[in-house]
């Protein structure tokens, strides 16, 4: 175990250093000059010029990507060419809100898509089960600001439930209350997901229900409740815990489009705006955090799986 | 076996995926004969009959510059099609290819797959985002960024299955009786990879859908002025309250083409080599 925790934490460095030289150089791939371009329209030649030295753009690309890298490992980020902060405080800002979201949105796939998973895989076949798998398809082929969009004209401007956009911070007035803004986006981003994890469920508890320790269950008389959920659904639950992990990792960019329906002013609204302004140091240093944030989390996920099952690191 | 004996095969006891097929059809028919078939044209404005209900002569109604949503509707068909196939096309020949050969060939895939790793690394609606943030709004750029982003899985996808093949007593056949690489990759291991790939070609159409449509919606996809269902329902978002059923007719045909590709898809999937079923990443 040990070893293959090495081995997935090794084959992770170079991985991440050749992602973080892809978003390193999409400032280069943009046409102009890299210094006009992170300080926007407004800066004079003195500055550029300045910030043309600091960066080195007249020394060789490995050595601007070396100074780059160790700026960002210092946690300099650059600075936003339209808030003019520090582009880390930019997203930490924008932090909360994504990963309020995500936990509740996590929260609604696990309500929902859990029980009906089961029920689905248990009463395979029948008619529970044919409606509950085409009703989770019929989800996953929905387009998530459509569902938003009508969410918010059902439960806010006809029914005056939730409100529709906006997002105060838990520690503004309001407090715990202000989560009922994120229930509307929640359960607009949790609907795919749901709907791909109880079909996963399904899948993985039926594959589970043909193995012999089931039919060693069954045969010496358990009731069929305990054979689902002890036998079955706890063997299943490997591969689906795994999922669970996959979808909390890309919660935080999927959320692009849910945060743009709803106004919120989280991590994923502010990748759309940044490129609608040409906010180049903030687009540069979201991707930077998604993508190690995103492989952190597969890391994690991957170590946790192979830790439950031990056929994994054996391999 | 005849292809109507194979297809009628795939659609047995499967009475809600044929009906998908149909479906897909009909949205065939319609993007070939748009310019017969709309009642309108597509661009025209007439700032008479802005937004107005459904009814006659404007069945779908009309947008806020008093466009004919039907005729738009149907033009969007074409758009749909088009971003489909084309990614699809993409992720196959670019993906398909680094797969294959990088499971061929051991050294040339530990190169390539390191660089689909790096891809990967990107979750895809922000790889999508990335790509169109240096490229111009296009359908062509549209359909090669959509295309590069499934690509990767496509890779991933192939050099599994190509591995399994591989190790086939059929390819040291082939070798032995003195095939050569192009022979025995293109017409001994291709073709088996053939019907677990258009299982996947269908995910793939449908996934691109969903994704055209986001960055229609994130005003990053295709031209605005362009007639496409992502585009109908992002410029008339704003009008959902006053005019809710500009929403629901493009929505819906997305939906319903969407849910289609994706039952065709797993009718498909019931038919191929069972050793291929764990390696189709779909719905």
């Amino acid at each position: 175990m040990l070893n293959y925790a090495l081995n997935r934490v090794l084959t992770l460095v170079p991985t991440l250093l050749a992602a973080s030289f892809l978003v390193f150089m999409f400032i280069h791939l943009i046409p102009g000059d890299p210094a006009s371009i992170l300080l926007g329209d407004t800066a004079t030649p003195e500055e550029v010029a300045e910030l043309s030295r600091e960066l080195g753009l007249d020394e060789p690309l490995w050595t601007q990507y070396a100074l780059w890298l160790g700026n960002v490992l210092q946690g300099d980020l650059g600075t936003s060419v339209f808030f003019r902060e520090p582009v880390l405080s930019v997203i930490a800002d924008g932090a909360e809100t994504s990963i309020l979201l995500a936990t509740m949105t996590m929260f609604w796939i696990v309500v929902f898509g859990v029980p009906i998973g089961i029920v689905s895989a248990v009463r395979h076949g029948s008619w529970v089960d044919q409606a509950t798998s085409g009703g989770a398809m019929l989800f996953a082929s929905v387009p998530t600001f459509w569902l938003g969009l009508y969410l918010i004209l059902i439960f806010s401007v006809w029914l005056g439930w939730f409100p529709s956009s906006g997002f105060p911070s838990l520690a503004d007035e309001g407090g715990v209350s202000n989560l009922r803004y994120l229930v509307l986006p929640s359960l607009t981003l949790a609907a795919p997901n749901a709907a791909l994890i109880i079909r996963l469920i399904r899948a993985s508890m039926l594959d589970v229900s043909r193995e012999d320790h089931v039919r060693t269950a069954r045969a010496k008389g358990l009731h069929p409740v305990r054979v689902a959920i002890k036998h079955i659904f706890r063997n299943a639950l490997i591969a689906v815990s795994a999922a669970f992990g996959f979808t909390f990792a890309a919660l935080v960019s999927e959320a692009v489009v849910t945060e743009t329906v709803f106004s919120l002013p989280g991590i994923g609204r502010l990748v759309v705006q940044s490129i609608l302004r040409r906010d180049y140091p903030v687009i540069q240093g979201v991707i930077l955090i998604i993508v190690v944030f995103y492989m952190t989390i597969n890391l994690l996920v991957d170590l946790a799986y192979a830790s439950l099952d031990p056929r994994v690191s054996l391999k | 076996m005849s292809v109507p004996h194979s297809i009628a095969l795939v659609f047995r006891g499967r009475a809600l995926a044929a009906v998908g097929a149909c479906w897909l059809l009909v949205v065939g028919i319609a993007a070939i004969g748009a310019p017969l078939l709309a009642p309108f044209d597509p661009l025209e404005f007439d700032p008479f009959v802005r937004l107005s209900d459904p009814g006659w002569p404007h069945l779908f109604g009309t947008d806020h510059f008093g466009r004919d949503s039907l005729s738009r509707a149907i033009y969007g068909a074409r758009m749909a099609i088009l971003i489909g196939s084309g990614s699809v096309l993409i992720a196959l020949v670019v993906g398909g290819l680094t797969g294959m050969l990088s499971a061929y060939f051991v050294r040339l895939g530990h190169l390539l797959m390191r660089i689909v790793d790096v891809l990967m690394a990107f979750p895809a609606l922000l790889l999508a985002l990335v790509l169109m943030t240096l490229l111009e709004r296009s359908v062509l750029n549209t359909i090669i960024v959509i295309g590069i982003v499934y690509a990767t899985t496509t890779a991933r996808i192939v050099f599994g299955m190509t591995l399994k093949l591989k190790r086939d007593v059929f390819v040291d056949a082939a070798i032995c009786s003195g095939a050569g690489h192009a022979s025995v990759l293109f017409r001994h291991i291709l073709p088996n990879l053939l019907s677990p790939m258009l299982v996947q070609v269908s995910f793939i159409f449908a996934f691109a859908q969903l994704q055209a449509a986001a960055l229609d919606f994130l005003g990053l996809g295709l031209p605005p002025e362009v007639p496409s269902w992502g585009n109908m329902l992002s410029e008339e978002r704003i009008y959902v309250t006053r005019a809710p059923w500009l929403l629901i007719f493009p929505g819906a045909l997305i939906i319903l083409s969407v849910f289609s590709m994706n039952l065709v898809g797993d009718a498909l999937r019931d038919n191929i080599d069972p050793r291929f079923k764990d390696d189709i990443a779909g719905v």
